[in-house]
């Protein structure tokens, strides 16, 4: 029970990061690989103020203005220097390694004793349950992992209305038509490339938050942990886009959020049933791969059994 | 209104396949007139519209529009003056946003995007009054993703757009050229009516000599790059589309008469 109450709240705290990739991947169909520095970014922000003894609240929300930033430099990069997407994000991924060291400090940044979120969920956890431990459907439950999946469920519910009202407003619009027609958006008035500059702050924004939250969750910090981070992010949004099936913005955030927590679940129980932890990020690859290729590949397999 | 002086464009400039697009091409559009422009493939007409629209830089010469020099001006910018309608229905429109929402995209054309709502009731409640207009029954489909609709009844909807914050220059670009004869048709009397409601400055591309001779009230023919023909007043209201096709016959012989007695020449002389 603990093993699937941590798969749901991960599941949840990276939905974050995957409701940015979903702006970059597909409001923007831009690859934007910045997010594997940025989710980083985030937790290193987090953590330093943490540790500094800086209220979470605030670490939490500087930590969204740090990826902001990343996120700003990838879109400049690409707009103004007319360097090609992928590597105006592998540019600033990489700058970042180095500039999360120097907010560290070094590799690898425990919070165990900082006030963090993770302090608050517990107390939510004992408030609501009474004591230390909980029952959840019969199972006992630590305070602490009740709490937390409760924090991070009322955090997530709350960013997805906000960007489902932003992406109703009139720059949220131009935004996601700036991704369907260039051609039709630029007539009516519109730079798209400061659109993609606010939307790849937006999304790296986001990723940083997750970040934020994840240290908080887990405990520290670490210099390596965003390595491989936009596969995970886009095995949710294919995932959710498979389970939901509809184009429209409230359907798509609500598809993104619901793939991550199916795939991080998914993941609990390979891990569960003996998966190699070292082989995670190969079977993640392996995965997006097949979402990648086989909906043309089935296609043609139609067709050709339409043809024979 | 517009105002083009020695406008130049050249392609792929100093490689084998450089094109001399816009070879200084002067033109002087009034207020509310309705020009079309003809030529054959090549001769530079989409060129000297998107030239215009700020697709891309002119190499030289001056570009005014309302009184405002626009030479440098990028696309976006230039787009709070102007409405536009591809040849490609499925440029104008963004296909997996509603028809609603692209209307209201197009409502704030030029006009600052902020924080406020796309679609306030009372817009919603105008698009779909204005919709029903063009008698297409596309008011009961004001949800649905643009992309399912026709090309016909998309280019439609992208002309509304077009002009829907009324433009100072209205940009058409061989508008009906990809539509079934029916449709083209029904864009063809749409566009009538919308710029004569309007009074709109227009600018229409054409390859259909017959809409150049029913549609506006002058006639630009362009060859080459070059303005050859510039048809308004009263000699505007007796052409006919075959002296239109009887021009162009004479300029396709001619450029073969001038080939063939270069040929001539260099055999003779050289």
């Amino acid at each position: 029970m603990t093993l699937l109450l941590s798969a749901w709240t991960i599941g949840l705290i990276l939905s974050l990061l995957a409701l940015g990739i979903y702006i970059s991947y597909r409001v923007f169909k831009f690859a934007d690989i910045t997010a594997d520095g940025s989710i980083t970014f985030g937790a290193a922000v987090a953590a330093a103020m943490l540790t500094h003894g800086r209220h979470p609240l605030a670490a939490s929300g500087a930590a969204f203005v740090a990826g902001a930033l990343a996120g700003t430099c990838t879109g400049v990069l690409h707009t103004r220097f007319k360097i090609n997407q992928l590597l105006s994000g592998i540019l600033v991924m990489t700058a970042l390694y180095s500039i999360n060291l120097h907010v560290m400090g070094q590799s690898n940044l425990p919070l165990l004793s900082a006030t963090t979120l993770a302090t608050y969920a517990q107390d939510l956890g004992r408030w609501i349950s009474g004591h230390d431990s909980a029952t959840l459907m019969g199972w006992p439950v630590s305070a602490r992992d009740l709490g937390s999946l409760l924090l991070a469920a009322a955090i997530v519910l709350v960013i997805a209305a906000i960007l489902w009202l932003f992406f109703n407003t009139n720059l949220g619009s131009a935004m996601r038509a700036s991704g369907d027609n260039e051609q039709m958006i630029r007539a009516l008035g519109v730079s798209v490339g400061n659109m993609i500059v606010i939307g790849l702050a937006i999304a790296n924004g986001l990723v940083a938050f997750a970040g934020a939250l994840l240290a908080q969750y887990q405990g520290f910090a670490d210099v390596q942990m965003g390595i491989g981070m936009i596969v995970w992010g886009l095995a949710s949004v294919i995932i959710g886009r498979a389970l939901i099936g509809s184009d429209s913005v409230g359907a798509a955030l609500t598809g993104t959020i619901l793939g991550s927590v199916l795939f991080r679940l998914i993941i609990a129980l390979a891990l569960r049933w003996g998966l190699n932890p070292n082989d995670l990020k190969l079977v993640t690859a392996i995965f997006v791969f097949a979402a990648l290729v086989l909906p043309s590949a089935m296609q043609k397999v139609r067709r050709h059994a339409a043809a024979s | 209104m517009l105002q083009l002086r020695e406008l130049q464009k050249t392609f792929f400039a100093g490689t084998p396949n450089e094109v001399r697009a816009l070879r200084g091409v002067s033109l002087q559009i009034e207020e509310g007139s309705f020009v079309t422009v003809i030529g054959t493939n090549g001769s530079g007409k989409s060129t000297l519209l998107n030239a215009v629209a700020g697709s891309f830089f002119a190499d030289g010469g001056a570009i005014t529009i309302a009184g405002r020099d626009v030479t440098r001006w990028p696309e976006h910018r230039r787009a709070a003056m102007i409405g536009r309608v591809f040849q490609n229905p499925f440029s104008g429109t963004a296909p997996t946003m509603t028809v609603s929402e692209n209307l209201a995209l197009a409502a704030r054309r030029g006009l600052a995007r902020g924080l406020g709502s796309l679609l306030p009731v009372r817009l919603q409640n105008e698009l779909r009054d204005r919709v029903a207009t063009l008698n297409m029954q596309l008011e009961t489909r004001m949800h649905n993703p643009i992309g399912t609709l026709s090309g016909g009844q998309r280019q439609a909807l992208t002309l509304l757009m077009a002009t829907w914050r009324r433009p100072e220059l209205l940009l058409l670009d061989e508008h009906t050229a990809a539509l079934d004869p029916k449709s083209a048709d029904q864009i063809v009397r749409l566009t009538e009516r919308i710029v004569s409601q309007h009074r709109l400055t227009t600018l229409m591309v054409t390859h259909s000599m017959q809409q150049a001779a029913t549609l506006g009230d002058r006639i630009v023919m362009m060859n080459q790059g070059l303005i050859l023909a510039d048809y308004a007043g009263t000699l505007r209201r007796h052409i006919r589309a075959e002296d239109l096709v009887r021009r162009f016959d004479e300029i396709r012989r001619d450029e073969q008469l001038d080939a063939s007695a270069a040929e001539m020449l260099r055999e003779n002389y050289v």
